[in-house]
């Protein structure tokens, strides 16, 4: 190392402590957005990714009610037996997703999204939360 | 090792167009930043750094994938990498082409990027499918074997800068054991862990963040305030699917839950729950619109029922407990009668 250079170096390896009292825990975990729904009760057996429903995205659009009452989805993720026929006869993600409320149902990656093998869960859920080790494959989902 | 980043090279020609234009107009850049910043312990490799065109040990981290490794630069790694090589005014495009310029010196993955081709890879990869499950739109994810696609893959939007932690040892000292890291919060979704960077169809997603600068922020969940977002019309989410004029009638009553000891009392609003839903959504399935008919406790809240079948779901998470707990009790002492802070906070 130059001599010159010593002095940055120093200043660079104090940064470097300092980056450590502030990535502590080192595990990966997801950060996806609050209430995302991955829903994966048939995707990895049919080879397609789960479908990933972002919260965030529809309710700057649409009241829960028009969702949860109107079209009848169960407050479960994973619990209403979506599938691909049902949504092209205009239930469920169908009744909006048919090229007249939003986007038609042949655009399949923007809603098969997620990671293959990625569980039905509701992301950041106060389950999720729960303080655990940092290397249990349970820290490791968030 | 060739093998792996031939793959990668795949895989990022899958990503498509976007993201050669990206990679080359980086080039430069990537060269100044790493010269100016990472030189110092990169070139020679000090305390452990891995060396400028060293190939065998950059195409180790790769394995990782490209987005650990931006990860690592901009949020520094418990190894001695410090969070953007110390130099914290760099940007994050900045520090990711940096770290473009020192993978393509060890012949990685984003020169791969920029093989021709990756366009038409795209737009055959509509529908990619696992190709393990031998579905017909797997012709679409050809290329990906199935550990390769859990690898994340280049990712070269430069939004929001993520400050995850990399993945690597973890120190059993470290401050805080249990609390997560405050990370890149509202991350775009192609770095969010839950997507599949693979897929040709992220960069068509909105990134969070894109939607939320308008938005009043909170301190949990999505950091976004719904409440005074819906209140200010700052969106305006339908009531009917298809008529966008129709207007809730919200239901103006509060409903007081003394709570036994020192929390304060609860006070359920009707109002801002009339406004986003409807009356069947609770009634009778999670309650019995009576006052005091209900057992409600903590415990089942965070187990997921009551008033936690929303919250810590979808509406704000159970860690906000004064939007709840908002009514002081009526002590002695205190005798300023306390507007709910949900009122206060209108
Ligand atoms: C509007 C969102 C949406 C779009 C667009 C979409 N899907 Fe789906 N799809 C879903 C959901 C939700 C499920 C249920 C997932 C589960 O439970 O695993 C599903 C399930 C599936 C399944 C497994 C169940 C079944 O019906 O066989 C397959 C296969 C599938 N989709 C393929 C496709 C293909 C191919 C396309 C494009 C032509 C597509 N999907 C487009 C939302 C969508
Ligand atoms: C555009 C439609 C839509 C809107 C609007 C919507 N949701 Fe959902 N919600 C869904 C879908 C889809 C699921 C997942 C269902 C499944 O997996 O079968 C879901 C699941 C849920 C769940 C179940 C989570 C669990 O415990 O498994 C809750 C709670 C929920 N939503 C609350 C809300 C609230 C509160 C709002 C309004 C702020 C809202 N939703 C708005 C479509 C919607
Ligand atoms: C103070 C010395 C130092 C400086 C300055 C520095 N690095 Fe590093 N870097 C390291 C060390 C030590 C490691 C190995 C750490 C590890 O394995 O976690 C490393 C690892 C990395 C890695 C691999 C991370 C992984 O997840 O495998 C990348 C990428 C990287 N540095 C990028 C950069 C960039 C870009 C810069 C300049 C903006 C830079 N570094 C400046 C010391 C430094
Ligand atoms: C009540 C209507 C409605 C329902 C039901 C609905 N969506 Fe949507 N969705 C929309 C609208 C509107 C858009 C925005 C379309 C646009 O940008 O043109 C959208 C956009 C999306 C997007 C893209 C978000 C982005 O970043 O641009 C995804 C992914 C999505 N929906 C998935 C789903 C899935 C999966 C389901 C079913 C589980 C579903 N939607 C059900 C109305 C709906
Ligand atoms: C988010 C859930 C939710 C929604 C939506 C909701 N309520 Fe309620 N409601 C409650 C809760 C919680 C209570 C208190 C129950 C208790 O104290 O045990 C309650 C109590 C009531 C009571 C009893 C009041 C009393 O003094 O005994 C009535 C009446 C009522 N609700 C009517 C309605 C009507 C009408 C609507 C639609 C306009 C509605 N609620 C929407 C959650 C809800
Ligand atoms: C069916 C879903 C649902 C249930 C059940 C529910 N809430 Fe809510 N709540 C919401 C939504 C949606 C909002 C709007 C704010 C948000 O999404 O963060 C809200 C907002 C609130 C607010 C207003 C906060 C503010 O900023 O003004 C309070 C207080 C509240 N809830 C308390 C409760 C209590 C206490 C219960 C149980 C007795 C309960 N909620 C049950 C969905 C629900
Ligand atoms: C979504 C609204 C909500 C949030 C958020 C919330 N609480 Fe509660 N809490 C309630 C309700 C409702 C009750 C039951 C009151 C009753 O007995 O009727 C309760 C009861 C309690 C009790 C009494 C014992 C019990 O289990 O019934 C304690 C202690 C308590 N909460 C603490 C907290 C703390 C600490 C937080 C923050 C981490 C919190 N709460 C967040 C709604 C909430």
């Amino acid at each position: 190392m130059r001599p010159g250079n010593r002095a940055r170096a120093y200043a660079a390896l104090g940064a470097a402590i300092v980056a450590l009292t502030l990535v502590p825990g080192g595990a990966r975990r997801a950060l996806a957005e609050y209430g995302d729904v991955v829903i994966n009760n048939y995707s990895d057996a049919a080879g397609v990714r789960p479908a990933v429903f972002p919260h965030w995205f529809h309710r700057v659009r649409f009241r829960c009610k028009v969702c949860h009452s109107d079209l009848g989805f169960k407050f479960k993720a994973g619990g209403n037996e979506i599938n691909m026929l049902k949504i092209i006869d205009g239930q469920f993600c169908g009744a909006c997703h048919n090229g007249n409320i939003a986007w038609s149902v042949e655009n399949c990656d923007l809603c098969h999204s997620g990671k293959p093998g990625t569980p039905t869960q509701v992301h950041e859920s106060t389950i999720q939360q729960l303080a655990a080790p940092a290397e249990t494959p349970a820290a490791a989902k968030k | 090792m060739r093998s792996r980043i031939t793959l990668y090279i795949t895989l990022g020609a899958l990503t498509g167009s976007a993201v050669s234009l990206h990679a080359q107009d980086r080039g430069g850049t990537g060269k100044a930043v790493y010269e100016k910043s990472c030189a110092l312990c990169h070139a020679a490799g000090i305390a452990g750094a891995p060396k400028l065109g060293d190939a065998g040990e950059w195409s180790a981290r790769l394995r990782a994938g490209i987005a650990t490794l931006y990860r690592s630069a901009v949020a520094g790694t418990p190894n001695g990498m410090p969070a953007k090589g110390g130099n914290l005014s760099l940007s994050g495009a900045e520090v990711r082409a940096a770290v473009d310029y020192m993978v393509r010196s060890a012949g990685g993955a984003p020169k791969s990027s920029a093989v021709p081709g990756g366009k038409r890879a795209t737009a055959s990869a509509r529908g990619a499918a696992k190709p393990a499950a031998g579905n017909p739109a797997q012709i679409g994810a050809a290329p990906a074997s199935k550990p390769a696609r859990e690898t994340p893959t280049p990712t070269v939007v430069a939004a929001a800068p993520s400050g995850t932690p990399a993945q690597a040892a973890i120190d059993p000292n470290a401050f805080n054991r249990l609390l997560a890291p405050p990370g890149g919060r509202n991350p775009p979704p192609a770095e969010d862990g839950i997507h599949d960077p693979g897929n040709p169809g992220i960069h068509a997603l909105q990134p969070p963040l894109e939607s939320f600068q308008r938005l009043p922020r909170a301190n949990a969940g999505n950091r976004v305030n719904w409440v005074a977002a819906l209140g200010k019309k700052q969106i305006q989410p339908r009531w009917d699917l298809g008529d966008p004029q129709a207007e809730p009638s919200a239901m103006d009553l509060n409903i007081v839950r003394e709570v036994k000891g020192s929390m304060p009392d609860v006070v359920y609003p009707h109002r801002q729950h009339t406004e986003w839903l409807d009356c069947s959504n609770c009634h009778p399935a999670i309650f019995v619109p009576q006052k005091g008919a209900n057992q409600i406790s903590m415990a089942a809240i965070l187990l997921g029922q009551k008033c936690g079948v929303c919250h810590g779901k979808v509406a704000f998470p159970v860690s906000e407990c004064r939007l709840c707990h908002s009514r002081k009790k009526d002590a002695p002492a205190s005798s300023t009668a306390a507007v709910p802070a949900a009122e206060a906070r209108k």
